[in-house]
């Protein structure tokens, strides 16, 4: 009786009750977690980049999505010196910054934003470089420091890059994530309230949307920026709704409450696809899932013993178990799509028995414990470090190998790491910018500690010095020889056994087009068209 | 009269300084610098007592309000929430007690009993997960996480969002009003669903006492019919009994309610304490205990002399105590 009252009830007023998605005015966007600042400078992860990168800014260059050349963007081109230590950019002219209620722009974008932008992240005296603890971050200064010698400003829209030595990656580090350029008369407006830390929070850009309101809930606004140089977009009003939990994204796209959803769950994956009116978008990401050995610490000092643990595992059964469909197996570093790719390097074989071999052998002692570190978190690409962990114990038991598992928090998790006292480590890493040295160095370089990513301990002087070499070398055919080479080594050496590359996948509505995602800078929602409801 | 007003603001007294010794506790607790010793607890009580009172609850730090309004503000919403709830289940669950009562041990009685054991016994917030799947089965198009649309800006008036969204029709005409009535929907119906059951079975407990009364089986051989006898003489005096018993379940519906903001992701006091909790703002708990437990009380007295104004036979109490 009751059930057919609230029923009904429920029918009738659901009738008057217009969904979300079929106002064409405005797109919902439910990603997974909150942007830790309006900043990609001093924040690279993928939600924060998400909700900044495309929306709010723009860069110097950036990556056409097809081509994967340099294009402009608000540089309207550049030239190369005949010693090739400077690069000359042209900007482009009456290019608008954003107009909101805390910032009315007096001038178009010139060169002093861009050399405000870049050396806030250069300069260690530039009055911005600290705020917000910018410096704290790894990524912050990193990728320019050992680059950039100098920026000079020739005239309003003329500006020269001049570099400390020969290094092709420039034009990679200016279309990433971090080179976005802010607007220098703010910051000026900033300082002279007091409020400088305002700037990564109520940001200023040249992009096509203006950042409007943020609240606890996890809700963000964002509105058109009437005045973007590129044109006009076809959705006003942008808005990022956070819901955490993947069962409730995914029920959210169904009724209409949000029209693109990040990172559905991987088992849900096959429903969505069976659904008419549902599409997937899959992207692959520089991220990559692996099992780092510690090269300093008995027995896995040998290479041997490295190569019979990864014969151990199952890699296949793994990603069946834990990502269905969202994730491709590899056996090396580097993502497929990267130019540096090396198509034939061998195949990990799953070959317990030789496994078992090798380590009788090589003379493992078979009653000892091996420890095995994850994160008690998960990173946004791997879902599951607890189940991943379990079907590499159980593996290793098969071939009579005992081991811990043992899950820490961050800051557990950091002491263990930089006291080097554990023996194989379980991580996800994800590669910045499209040059294939930004997975390698922090992976492999001796410079590089262990939280910045060498968690193998790795120090060698051939990898070393191919490192130093390839990244000066300017003849592209040169490095990509090189790192095939470097490929090999790592591959001979097992200092990684490489899982998985997990795809980067968004699940969103079919009256939704022009959806674009850009696997180092994020989604881009400049394109995006909205048609009504089916 | 005066004498039974005192007596219930005694008692009121006495229960508010427990619970506020109980919120001081609390955020002694919660503390990061702990007293020097030497200071006097009684002092720090009296300190903290007067910052309560000039409305300084502290400093929240996950947003860098006060406590007390965010406070305010979930503690709304989950009234709003509880209210809907309240006055869907009257409606629903009055005539369906009357009738059970009415027919008593019949089959009517018999069936719509069961359906109201069955909502007691089922968990809230089970029902609450299972009802998310609704709209996605039946293609109902009801929205299932949290409060209002993102779409609509409410600007903050009353605290209460279907009054503050029918304040703001001039933005978005009755728009915001009807969705912020659909987002109620599945949380108020888990909310009813325990709530009817009880109203139903308190409805007809009390008729069925009413109805074994001499004045009614006169009113039989009177001849007058079922309904004159239900509408003259059974609802005057079956009905306010009811009142004290659901002020009884006054805490239960504000707990019931609490979890269910949480599985809809309501921006309701449930998911304020549990993100403070998560954010380590235990600060938050002490606001919440005075502002939950103060509201429970001076409602329970609200209901008491309400009751005594409606009911003949509790006034006639008092003045029988006289």
């Amino acid at each position: 009786m009751r059930f057919i009252l609230i029923f009904t009830t429920a029918l009738i007023l659901s009738g008057c009750y217009q969904s979300e998605s079929s106002l064409k005015d405005n797109l919902i966007y439910c990603p997974e977690s909150k942007a830790l600042s309006f900043n990609p400078q001093i924040s690279h992860d993928i939600s924060s980049l998400d909700a900044t990168t495309h929306q709010l800014y723009n860069r110097l260059v950036k990556r056409d999505p097809t081509t994967q050349n340099y294009i402009p963007d608000l540089a309207t081109g550049w030239l190369l010196s005949e010693d090739k230590l400077s690069y000359t950019f042209f900007l482009r002219e009456n290019v608008n910054f954003h107009q909101t209620e805390y910032f009315t722009p007096t001038r178009h974008f010139k060169a002093d934003d861009v050399i405000f932008s870049l050396q806030r992240m250069l300069d260690q005296d530039h009055s911005f470089h600290s705020v917000n603890r910018g410096m704290d971050y790894y990524f912050f200064n990193h990728p320019f420091t050992h680059l950039i010698r100098n920026i000079v400003k020739i005239d309003d829209y003329t500006i020269k890059f001049i570099l400390k030595k020969p290094d092709i990656t420039l034009l990679d580090s200016l279309a990433a994530h971090y080179s976005v350029i802010l607007s220098q008369e703010y910051s000026e407006q900033l300082i002279a309230r007091g409020t400088p830390e305002k700037i990564d929070f109520y940001p200023i850009g040249t992009g096509p949307y203006k950042f409007k309101s943020t609240n606890d809930a996890g809700i963000t606004h964002y509105i058109n920026h009437a005045k973007f140089w590129g044109g006009k977009v076809s959705v006003n009003n942008l808005i990022f709704d956070v819901t955490e939990n993947n069962t409730k994204r995914y029920a959210k796209l169904l009724t209409g409450e949000c029209d693109i959803i990040a990172n559905p769950a991987p088992s849900q994956l096959k429903q969505m696809s069976e659904k008419p009116n549902i599409l997937l978008s899959s992207e692959p990401t520089a991220n990559i899932l692996l099992w780092a050995f510690n090269s300093n610490k008995i027995p896995f000092t040998e290479k041997k013993i490295r190569q019979a643990f990864s014969q151990a595992v199952d890699q296949k059964n793994l990603l069946e178990a834990v990502f269905y469909q969202s994730a491709t197996a590899t056996n090396t570093l580097l993502n497929h799509q990267s130019w540096a790719y090396n198509r034939r390097s061998t195949d990990i074989q799953y070959k317990p028995q030789e496994a078992l071999r090798t380590l009788q052998e090589m003379g493992y002692d078979f009653n000892s414990t091996i420890t095995l570190l994850t994160p008690v978190k998960n990173s946004l690409f791997n879902h599951s470090f607890h189940k991943i962990a379990e079907l590499i114990q159980a593996n290793l038991l098969k071939i009579g190998v005992k081991s811990d598992i043992l899950f820490l928090t961050q800051t557990e998790l950091e002491k263990r790491l930089i006291s080097g006292k554990y023996d194989t480590y379980l991580t996800s890493v994800n590669g910045k910018i499209n040059d294939p040295d930004s997975i390698f160095r922090p992976l492999l370089s001796c410079d590089s500690t262990v939280l910045e990513g060498n968690s193998s301990q790795w120090c060698s002087k051939e990898v070393q010095s191919l490192l130093n070499l390839t990244l000066l070398e300017s003849n592209f055919t040169t490095r990509i020889k090189n790192y095939y080479k470097l490929q090999e080594i790592i591959q001979e050496e097992r200092i990684y056994f490489p899982i998985a590359h997990a795809l980067r996948m968004d699940a969103f509505k079919t009256n939704i087009s022009g959806f674009l995602v850009d696997p180092f800078t994020g989604i881009n929602f400049q394109n995006i068209k909205k048609t009504e409801a089916h | 009269m005066l004498n039974y007003l005192f007596r219930r603001l005694n008692l009121l007294l006495i229960t508010a300084l427990i619970l506020s010794i109980i919120a001081f506790i609390i955020s002694l607790w919660s503390n990061q610098e702990r007293p020097a010793q030497h200071i006097n607890l009684f002092m720090l009580y009296l300190d903290y007592m007067g910052n309560i009172l000039q409305g300084q609850w502290g400093i929240s730090l996950i947003n860098q309000k006060s406590h007390m309004i965010n406070g305010l503000i979930a503690f709304s919403s989950t009234l709003e929430l509880c209210l809907v709830a309240l006055l869907t289940s009257v409606i629903i669950g009055i005539p369906l007690g009357i009738f059970a009562g009415i027919y008593r041990d019949g089959i009517l009685d018999y069936t719509i009993m069961s359906i109201a054991l069955i909502g007691l016994a089922l968990p809230a917030f089970w029902l609450a997960i299972m009802l998310i799947m609704l709209p996605i089965t039946f293609d109902l198009g009801l929205p299932i996480d949290g409060n209002i649309s993102p779409i609509y800006e409410i600007p903050m008036i009353t605290g209460f969002q279907l009054i503050d969204s029918l304040l703001a029709s001039d933005l978005y005409d009755l728009a915001a009003f009807i969705d912020r009535l659909t987002h109620l929907i599945l949380p108020a119906v888990v909310l009813s669903f325990f709530l009817t059951s009880e109203i139903i079975r308190l409805t007809r407990y009390s008729i069925s006492q009413v109805m074994k009364s001499n004045y009614i089986k006169a009113a039989n051989t009177k001849g007058l019919t079922v309904i004159q006898i239900v509408f003259r003489h059974v609802l005057k005096n079956a009905l306010p009994p009811i009142i004290p018993q659901l002020r009884l379940q006054l805490n239960t519906i504000i707990s019931i309610a609490m979890t269910v903001e949480i599985v809809f992701d309501a921006q309701g006091s449930g998911v304020w304490l549990l993100t403070s909790i998560r954010g380590g703002d235990y600060l938050a708990l002490s606001a919440a205990v005075i502002l939950i437990s103060g509201f429970i009380l001076l409602s329970s007295i609200v209901i008491d002399i309400l009751q005594m104004v409606i009911s003949p036979t509790t006034r006639k109490m008092l003045y029988a105590d006289k």
